[in-house]
């Protein structure tokens, strides 16, 4: 017979069919084959053949193995491997703690990230009715680039809520700085004002009182910490406390209601709530206008309707915002919803959310993953090499007749116990250790071993679990299952020293090690330098103090500059450190955001600002009418070759620039330096009296000058800012940051440690016999030194070669995203990783070299 | 019950394997019934029969001897066991009881 039915279903055949019943239907399938060749078009009898493998294709014939014997014989098996797992632990108790104890560092360092970024990701999500809830900010075109801002015209919540039936409820957010009074004391504290709606939109726990208390107009919601700073030990609704705004304007109010602690996951916290009509009441200017921009409009769409309703009516509200505000002229709304508030907050100027950059969140994960890896990978080591002690056992399981799968099964589950243990030694790590430390390190953010999701922490670990115990076990069970019972026997398995599989894994270790230390040092680097940075004027001895009005302004005065201490005054109406509010100014067709300073003469010799050209502001009428110096940013900004002389617009007022200060910085140093202008000012608007003094009589001063202030304004706090402190926030985030960094840079090198120490002691171990015959043929110990460390050397240059250059083009494209100046990158972090890595593998080879070399030749080779 | 019950083509497969004693095996059946009724029946559908038999205890088999044909393979030969035989005695007589009372009702339906 020349024709052959089709080989593939005769395989498909065999692939499914229970071999108990194969020879029977592959027989009668032939059968009827052969005889349909005859008297039928060999094409039907071949599809006919095909048609019958699969109608034999049911259950009864398919190959299963649910036999009671077979199931009870795999459970005796897995308790014997457990069992053998657990021995082989205590039996080496060096590598397993090292493989353990690694995976536990790089685990904890894993759960904490993901604890950390589970907790920005859920931020806001308490809010019932987040998902319906949207910001509306909106792009202003700043000088060709767009700005997010989150002040958006008083006006906008209203005429959404008026012209939309698909909007429920709309809540604006007006801030106002305040003083508040309750009997003799005085605090200065932020107001918010809202609409009564807001606290229905939002889901804020109320502790007591009635939560509808806004709309009330008398009555006011505090935060609970407001109500402990004020009400200690008292119930605080009822209470009445009075009001000071800026404009001088009274008023008194009830507490309503009482907040209760904000949820760990709220971005959003307000001390004082207030009913958003005592606003319009208060006598600012243009606040019932389509120029004025409160600090935030909410809406709330009605359920099932979504926020692409209102899109299209935008324009019609940015026509009418240009027309009455053509200074500050919106280019598009953009509404974002309340559950992802928190992470754009970062490029929402003003925004009431906060919210960190996401590149740190980027970062923190790319380096637990980085962790990870590196733990897995010594993991990988260690057992491949630790299992070259085993191989007589794997080869006589073999010989006993365990086949092939039944070994990669012993092997995983080793190894899954393994990464079980330092599963739970890396969560107590993270429970205990670095959870708390993060929360220490970043005090903005209560950071606890918890998820907005408690399963999702569980799916984490098993997750976690799943991945490093398939990533770091597969590799050795399959590896060492490979070998050959015979060659194992005979003693003729190469193995441990000439694998180049683990110098690679070796290789890769150390690549990701000097990826994470390069770029981390050169993150360290740059926080550094950035802590070390020239703060553009000299801060010591001078004080500030903050004066509500022009009346305080004089008091204070007189009753202070006499004072022999005091070298210089000055005032101004804004203070460096504190911010600086932004203005808009035209040039040409092009519009600049520019800070705006105004202060009197002595302002630059005060705060010792550096003038790079031309002079300062002096009591010239013109120079107080329409003279600016400008920062070096301004002038870089607007191109000018030579500043002097030139003229802006701002105000309607023609503007000469007479002077050129060096770039100082006004606010935290992680954000860029603006262009920044310093106008005239006139003394009686001034809001800050800064001195300059001895930094020796410094504190004595402070104390003269308060006593002085309970003359002059007993009803206001008094507000005093040492110069030298103002950017105390920002030093105290670097240090952390850099601490961070540290710690993750010493985990690295750590686990580069653990994972070179495991697979040389093992490698020195194996070759403990060849050093004895080197010995004996007279070897020096420096050539045995060579032979240990030349293997490594090669290993470590070349992963350095490939892991430096990209560690620092990855963390370099991190820092520019974060610093707004960076320091161009120096030769440091990687000198300092080489040698971080050098003396890693030094003090870790120095031991197994030291065993190496006082092997004593006569006992070991005796055996032989 | 499934254990004692007989379906129609169970019954004619176990009348099947009865009557060719020695040289029942799958396509041998599968042949028979062929010729004797008519019936096109795939030999996945024989092979599920007898096996189900098998199960049942009416029949028992055998691994017969390696020949050429077939490749080498060896067939399964069916036998009826004696409670094979007894369930096929079972059937006949129901259905001969029940037949001979066929022509009294058939008479009063006849007009």
């Amino acid at each position: 017979m020349t024709h052959q039915p089709p080989k593939w279903a005769d395989r498909f055949l065999r692939w499914y069919c229970h071999p108990y019943f194969l020879e029977e239907i592959e027989g009668d399938i032939y059968e009827l084959f052969d005889r349909r060749m005859v008297d039928q078009h060999p094409k039907i009898a071949k599809l006919k053949f095909i048609w019958d493998v699969f109608r034999f294709f049911r259950w009864s014939n398919i190959k299963r193995s649910n036999s009671k014997y077979s199931k009870m014989n795999q459970l005796q098996l897995f308790r014997n491997y457990l069992k053998l797992g657990f021995r082989n632990i205590r039996k080496n108790p060096l590598s397993s703690s090292i493989n353990i104890f690694g995976l536990a560092i790089a685990i904890c360092f894993a759960i904490s990230i993901y604890i950390f970024t589970d907790m920005q990701l859920s931020m806001d999500r308490f809010h019932v009715n987040g998902d319906r809830i949207y910001q509306l900010t909106n792009y202003v075109d700043q000088d060709g680039s767009e700005e997010l801002w989150s002040d958006s015209p008083i006006l906008l919540g209203p005429a959404l809520l008026a012209d939309h039936p698909t909007i429920e409820s709309m809540a604006r957010v007006e801030y106002r700085s305040t003083i508040v009074k309750k009997g003799n004391e005085v605090f200065d504290e932020l107001a918010v004002f809202v609409d009564p709606s807001f606290i229905t939109m939002f889901s804020f726990p109320v502790l007591g009182g009635d939560p509808n208390a806004l709309e009330k107009k008398s009555q006011i919601i505090i935060s609970k910490d407001m109500a402990i700073k004020y009400f200690a030990n008292e119930d605080p609704v009822g209470q009445e406390l009075s009001f000071r705004f800026t404009n001088d304007e009274l008023r008194r109010f009830t507490v309503g209601a009482v907040l209760d602690e904000y949820p760990y996951n709220n971005s959003i916290r307000f001390g004082f709530i207030l009913p958003i009509s005592n606003f319009f009441d208060l006598n600012f200017p243009n606040t019932n206008d389509w120029t004025f921009l409160t600090d935030a409009t909410f809406v709330m769409m009605k359920e099932g309707e979504s926020v692409g309703s209102i899109m299209d009516s935008f324009e019609g509200y940015i026509a009418t915002q240009h027309a009455s505000n053509p200074e500050w002229k919106l280019a598009s709304i953009h509404p974002i919803n309340l559950y992802n508030l928190s992470k754009e907050s970062y490029q929402l100027v003003g925004s009431v959310s906060g919210g960190g950059h996401p590149a740190g969140r980027i970062a923190l994960i790319v380096i637990a993953l980085f962790l990870l890896g590196m733990a897995c990978f010594n993991f990988m080591n260690i057992s491949v090499v630790s299992a070259s002690k085993r191989l007589k056992e794997i080869a006589l399981r073999k010989v006993m007749g365990s086949v092939r799968k039944e070994i990669i099964k012993q092997f995983m589950t080793e190894n899954l116990l393994q990464c079980f243990f330092a599963l739970i030694v890396g969560s107590l790590l993270a429970y205990f250790l670095l959870v708390p430390w993060f929360d220490r390190m970043i005090p903005e953010m209560e950071i606890a071993f918890r998820t907005y999701d408690p399963l999702d922490l569980i799916l984490f670990m098993v997750g976690l679990l799943a991945f490093v115990g398939v990533i770091s076990g597969a590799y050795p069970s399959f590896y060492i299952s490979r070998f050959d019972t015979i060659t194992i026997f005979k003693g003729k398995e190469k193995f441990g020293s000439k694998n180049l599989f683990s110098k690679i894994m070796l290789g890769f270790q150390f690549f990701l090690a000097i990826m994470t230390i390069v770029g981390c040092f050169i993150m360290t680097e740059q926080s550094i330098y950035l802590g070390e940075k020239d703060w553009g004027y000299d801060p010591t001895g001078t004080m500030s103090i903050y004066v509500n009005g022009n009346e305080q302004y004089d008091l204070l005065k007189n009753e202070l500059i006499n004072h022999p201490a005091i070298a210089k005054h000055t005032s101004s109406d804004q203070l460096i450190g504190r911010g600086i509010s932004k203005i808009s100014l035209e040039w040409g067709d092009r519009q600049i955001g520019v800070r705006r300073i105004r202060a009197t003469n002595d302002y630059f010799d005060t705060f010792r600002l550096r003038l790079k050209e031309g002079r300062a502001l002096t009591d010239q009428a013109f120079d107080q009418q329409s003279g600016a110096v400008v920062n070096e940013r301004f002038v870089k900004s607007l191109g000018w070759e030579d500043p002097i002389g030139k003229t802006f617009m701002y105000d309607s007022i023609q503007r000469t620039v007479i002077g050129v200060v060096e770039d100082f910085h006004y606010y935290s140093f992680f954000n860029g330096i603006d262009p920044v202008m310093i106008l005239g000012l006139d003394e009686s608007q001034a809001h800050y009296l800064t001195i300059q003094a001895d930094p020796a009589q410094i504190e004595e001063l402070d104390q003269y000058a308060k006593e002085a202030w309970l003359k002059v304004a007993p009803n206001d706090p008094y507000d005093r800012v040492f110069q030298e402190d103002v950017f105390d926030d920002f030093y105290r985030e670097n240090q952390s940051n850099i601490s961070i960094l540290i710690l993750i840079t010493f985990i690295a090198v750590v686990l580069a440690c653990l994972g070179l120490y495991g697979l040389l002691s093992f490698n020195v171990q194996g070759k403990l016999k060849e050093f004895s015959v080197r010995k004996v043929l007279g070897a020096e110990p420096g050539a045995i030194v060579r032979i240990v460390g030349k293997q490594y050397i090669w290993v470590l240059l070349i992963s350095f070669m490939i892991g430096a250059p990209l560690g620092s083009i990855g963390m370099m494209n991190l820092v520019v995203s974060v610093f707004p100046d960076p320091k161009a990158v120096s030769a440091i972090p990687f000198i300092v990783a080489m040698l971080l890595i050098l003396a890693t593998l030094i003090i870790t080879v120095a031991g197994q070299v030291r065993k190496a070399i006082n092997v004593n030749p006569a006992e070991l080779l005796r055996s032989e | 019950m499934k254990g004692t019950h007989l379906g129609e083509l169970e019954e004619l497969v176990l009348l099947t394997v009865g009557s060719l004693f020695d040289e029942a095996y799958g396509v041998a059946v599968m042949d028979e019934v062929k010729a004797t009724t008519g019936r096109d029946m795939n030999i996945s559908a024989i092979h599920a029969v007898l096996r189900r038999l098998e199960e049942k205890g009416l029949l028992k088999s055998r691994m017969g001897g390696s020949t050429n044909e077939r490749g080498g393979r060896r067939k399964r030969l069916f036998t009826l066991t004696k409670v094979g035989k007894l369930a096929l005695d079972e059937s006949i007589s129901i259905r001969k009881s029940l037949y001979d009372r066929i022509p009294n009702i058939t008479y009063q339906f006849s007009i």
